[in-house]
């Protein structure tokens, strides 16, 4: 059967195939939860005790693209900018306030140079560099940098004994209240029969808990339905999530069921968002809060223009 | 005290601005705010303005569903942002520029609110109620009393606009602080017109619905909360009350003394031609016949012999009858002692029996349909103006009597209301014309003006109306007029109103031209006022001011009469 996804087409789709991934992360283990695998809707009163929710998220972006002119030919690099931050979502007001809100400015140059940037106004870059050359590996560093700072976050907010939604997977061994919350389906980690319970899934609903096996650690995952589609397929809606395997079964379990409970309270209807209903309220609005933090693009980019072109004309 | 800053999201301009408030504090429409800006070059520059609009939004919401994500389920963060427009009022020193942008937005306090109200710039500044912060508010005196301009115009709907309220607040105001009207308020005469039911015959009396509220707010207007110390009342006799003139009121008897003009008074002035005041008259001839008779009836009208005020028709000797001159009645002859004996002398010239043609030293050379039509009109004015012209002693009505002189024709069909307003009004115009001086200054209060100068249509009342409007101000004969409708009224009437002031209106006269000097939020605004909240424009401040007066003192209605007179007092 063929369907239309629902996320807007420039932001790709909620389930894009990457079979690269798929020999780095396995199941090991689809029973450790229950023998019977059948969707499962928590009871309502299991998220009482959770009293706040933070739900963490980056952003970044590329202020301006540099060269460095070199007799033995140009060199790469960027200057780019990222945020991270958090929502805190207090339950008992009920209210939602930003927090965290941290902005890191690089200067990322390729062939190992490290470059400094001179200060346009206020704004200060970080000088870094990487070894190669391929300019798709200083995105890839930036990139690296802000999913750093997220997980800092996520971890920092944890040991203050926050429950933390983390946007993307949990690169952590410590029993951290920690929740990877994944938008994006790159591989199938189920077998046939229990991938059928995810088909069957609606709203408000998961699937039992799986032993997953990570780069360097395991993880206990689950598939979750955040809203029922009109016109949607079997997995329109649905998004997995995992926790570190050290928390516990027992521990795993519960947030499971909390997730499960909160998190289609804030998904967005379809219409709000263009990537609904798997991109949740509270993070939507900190992408956007985070990106104003980033300041104006089109101020950012004339004022390095004019710092850096007067300094070059400076030494020239 | 700041309240906020100007918002810089968007441009501020000499006109308007908006202020973003503190969590803490609050601005309401017509609070008085000020900015104070650095200009380079010209230093510190005061903006000076009023809130026309008072806004909240959550910043952060982009869909109207968000709002109950905000606040219903806590899931989406967002920021509670309050804002008030401000129109700017005045720049100090005058250096044209608009406020900075996140400049501190403060109330107008003190001189700071002066300023903005120009008041530091009035020559005579007289309290005319009070803002929203419980201050009075004023208008300049030197545009009310003929220095700089005259005249007021009420606007509102009947009922909730409480027009006559404020005119008579106004007037207790002009009467009351005698340190600010100063020499324009020696001598001064106001002279009201009662046209509806008997509410302004109690403004001698205390009202027993007084209180404390209402005292606090008259103190801060400066004024003894008292009735008007000097008034006289006045009504039209009553029908067939025989030799003994008693007026014709119901709710109170003491003190309301009848009046009347004498045949000789009628012919004198010339006051027939305010029986012929309704708007149709002027299209056809009969001004022709009016004034032909009313300068017949001036030369052949002689007094008689022991009938004080009545007159005979008789024909003149060369060179006229002499002022004063009283002849004996002969036989055969009519006297002339009220309006049927003068309609019956009339006829005998201008409607002969037996088919003879009109006398034509009365009638002029006029169609004899316009005669028929003249004569039909006076039959008709006969019995509408009742007993308002009867000879014997003189009961005219006496203005030098009390500083406020009321005369009560709500009783009277609407031609005799004319006849009395176009008499009263010529005889107080005629008395300063003569004198050409503007003081002492003749205050006439009259409602339901558009009965008396209709924008469409002529009559002789029309004229006189436009004439006070447009000349009273130098001869200090101010008129403070009050209608439902500004639109219905005669254009060189409300032009010359230096002072526009309006209550309640409705949706669609709000939108009407002659409501151009409201700020489009205060037209808005001006169908949801309250009664005892008006709208004032002057020409000494660009904006209309929105001011509160408090309940009145005096009492308007006889169940509001406080008789708590101790019976025992100065024993």
């Amino acid at each position: 059967m063929l369907y239309v996804e629902n996320w807007a087409p420039e932001y790709g789709a909620p389930i894009e195939h990457d079979p690269a991934l798929a020999p780095s992360e396995s199941i090991i283990d689809v029973s450790i939860e229950t023998a019977t695998w059948e969707p499962r809707r928590p009871d309502a009163s299991a998220a009482d005790s959770i009293e706040a929710m933070c739900f963490v998220d980056g952003v970044r972006r590329v202020d301006a693209r540099l060269t460095l002119d070199e007799p033995e030919g140009p060199i790469s690099g960027l200057c780019g900018s990222l945020g991270v931050g958090a929502t805190h979502w207090d339950r008992t007001i009920p209210r939602a306030t930003f927090g965290n809100v941290l902005i890191e400015r690089l200067a990322v140059v390729g062939s190992g140079r490290v470059v400094e940037v001179p200060a346009a106004g206020n704004l200060r870059y970080e000088p870094v560099s990487v070894a190669g050359e391929d300019p798709a590996e200083l995105i890839r560093y930036f990139h690296g940098r802000m999913r750093k700072a997220e997980a800092e976050l996520s971890s920092q907010l944890a040991a203050e004994g926050h429950l933390v939604i983390a946007d993307g997977p949990v690169y952590e061994t410590k029993p951290q209240t920690v929740i990877g919350f994944i938008k994006t389906h790159r591989v199938n980690y189920l077998p046939l029969e229990e991938t059928e319970t995810v088909r069957q899934l609606t709203a408000g609903t998961r699937t039992p808990l799986f032993l997953m096996d990570g780069v360097m650690f395991q993880k206990y995952s689950w598939y979750l339905k955040l809203a029922d589609i009109p016109g949607g397929h079997t997995w329109s809606g649905v998004v997995r999530c995992e926790v570190a395997a050290s928390l516990g079964i027992e521990q795993a379990t519960f947030y499971a069921d909390v997730a499960a409970l909160l998190l289609p309270q804030t998904a967005p209807p379809l219409h709000v968002d263009p990537r609904a209903p798997q991109n949740l309220v509270p993070i939507g609005a900190l992408e956007r809060e985070l990106r104003r933090n980033l300041g104006d693009p089109g101020l950012v980019y004339r004022a390095l223009r004019e710092s850096i072109g007067q300094s070059t004309n400076g030494a020239a | 005290m700041s309240v906020g800053r100007v918002v810089g999201t968007e441009k501020t301009s000499t006109q308007v601005f908006r202020v973003v408030l503190d969590e803490a504090e609050y601005l309401q429409l017509d609070d008085l705010v000020v900015v104070r800006t650095q200009v380079p070059q010209a230093g510190e520059i005061a903006t000076y303005g009023i809130v026309t609009e008072s806004e909240a939004v959550y910043e952060g919401a982009s869909y109207e569903s968000d709002t109950f994500r905000i606040a219903e389920h806590g899931i989406l963060p967002a920021q509670k942002v309050r804002s008030a427009q401000i129109q700017v009022t005045r720049v100090d020193p005058e250096v044209w520029v608009s406020p900075d942008p996140g400049e501190l937005v403060e109330r107008a306090s003190g001189e700071a609110r002066d300023k903005a109200l120009y008041a530091d710039e009035m020559g005579r500044p007289l309290p005319v109620g009070i803002g929203r912060d419980n201050q009075p508010l004023y208008v300049d005196l030197d545009f009310f009393d003929g220095r700089k301009g005259g005249h007021m115009s009420i606007s509102g709907i009947s009922g909730v606009a409480t027009k006559t309220s404020f005119a008579l607040f106004f007037l207790r105001m002009l009467t009351g602080r005698r340190d600010i009207v100063g020499e324009s308020g020696v001598n001064m005469r106001v002279l009201v017109f009662n046209v509806k039911g008997e509410d302004l015959l109690w403004l001698d009396k205390p009202n027993a619905l007084f209180d404390d509220e209402a005292r606090q707010k008259w103190e801060a207007l400066g004024v003894e909360p008292t009735p008007f110390p000097s008034v006289a009342f006045w009504a039209p006799p009553r029908r067939k009350s025989g030799d003994v003139l008693l007026p014709d009121v119901a709710g109170r008897q003491e003190g309301v003394q009848p009046f009347a003009w004498t045949p000789r008074e009628f012919i004198d002035e010339g006051l027939l031609r305010f029986l012929f005041t309704d708007a149709g008259d002027s299209r056809n001839q009969l001004s022709f016949v009016e004034e032909r008779v009313r300068s017949q009836l001036q030369r052949w009208a002689v007094d008689i012999v022991g009938r004080p005020g009545a007159v005979v028709i008789r024909q003149p000797p060369i060179g006229g009858w002499k002022r004063g001159a009283e002849v004996k009645l002969e036989p055969g002859e009519r006297v002339i002692e009220d309006l049927p004996s003068l309609v019956a002398a009339l006829e005998e010239y201008l409607d002969p029996p037996d088919g003879e043609e009109p006398d034509r030293a009365w009638s002029g050379r006029v169609q004899g349909g316009t005669v028929s039509a003249f004569m039909r009109r006076l039959y008709a004015a006969q019995s509408r103006l009742g007993e308002l012209i009867r000879a014997g002693d003189s009961n005219r009505i006496d203005r030098g009597k009390a500083q406020v002189t009321v005369v009560a024709i709500q009783s009277l069909h609407d031609l005799a209301q004319r006849f009395v307003v176009g008499a009263l009004l010529q005889e107080t115009f005629a008395e300063k014309e003569q004198t050409g001086q503007r003081l002492p200054l003749s205050v006439v209060v009259l409602d339901e003006l558009n009965k008396y100068a209709p924008r469409e249509g002529n009559s002789p009342l029309k004229d006189m109306l436009i004439d006070i409007a447009q000349r009273g101000r130098s001869l200090g004969v101010l008129l403070v007029g009050a209608q439902q409708t500004a639109s219905r009224i005669a254009q060189e009437v409300m032009e010359n109103a230096a002072i526009r002031v309006a209550g309640r209106l409705d949706a669609a006269e709000a939108e009407r031209s002659e409501y151009g000097w409201m700020l489009p939020s205060t037209r808005a605004r001006a169908r949801l006022l309250k009664p005892g909240t008006m709208v004032i424009s002057q020409p000494a401040i660009p904006v209309p001011l929105v001011v509160n007066f408090p309940f009145p003192p005096w009492a308007t209605r006889r169940e509001e009469v406080s008789e708590d007179v101790d019976p025992f007092s100065g024993l």
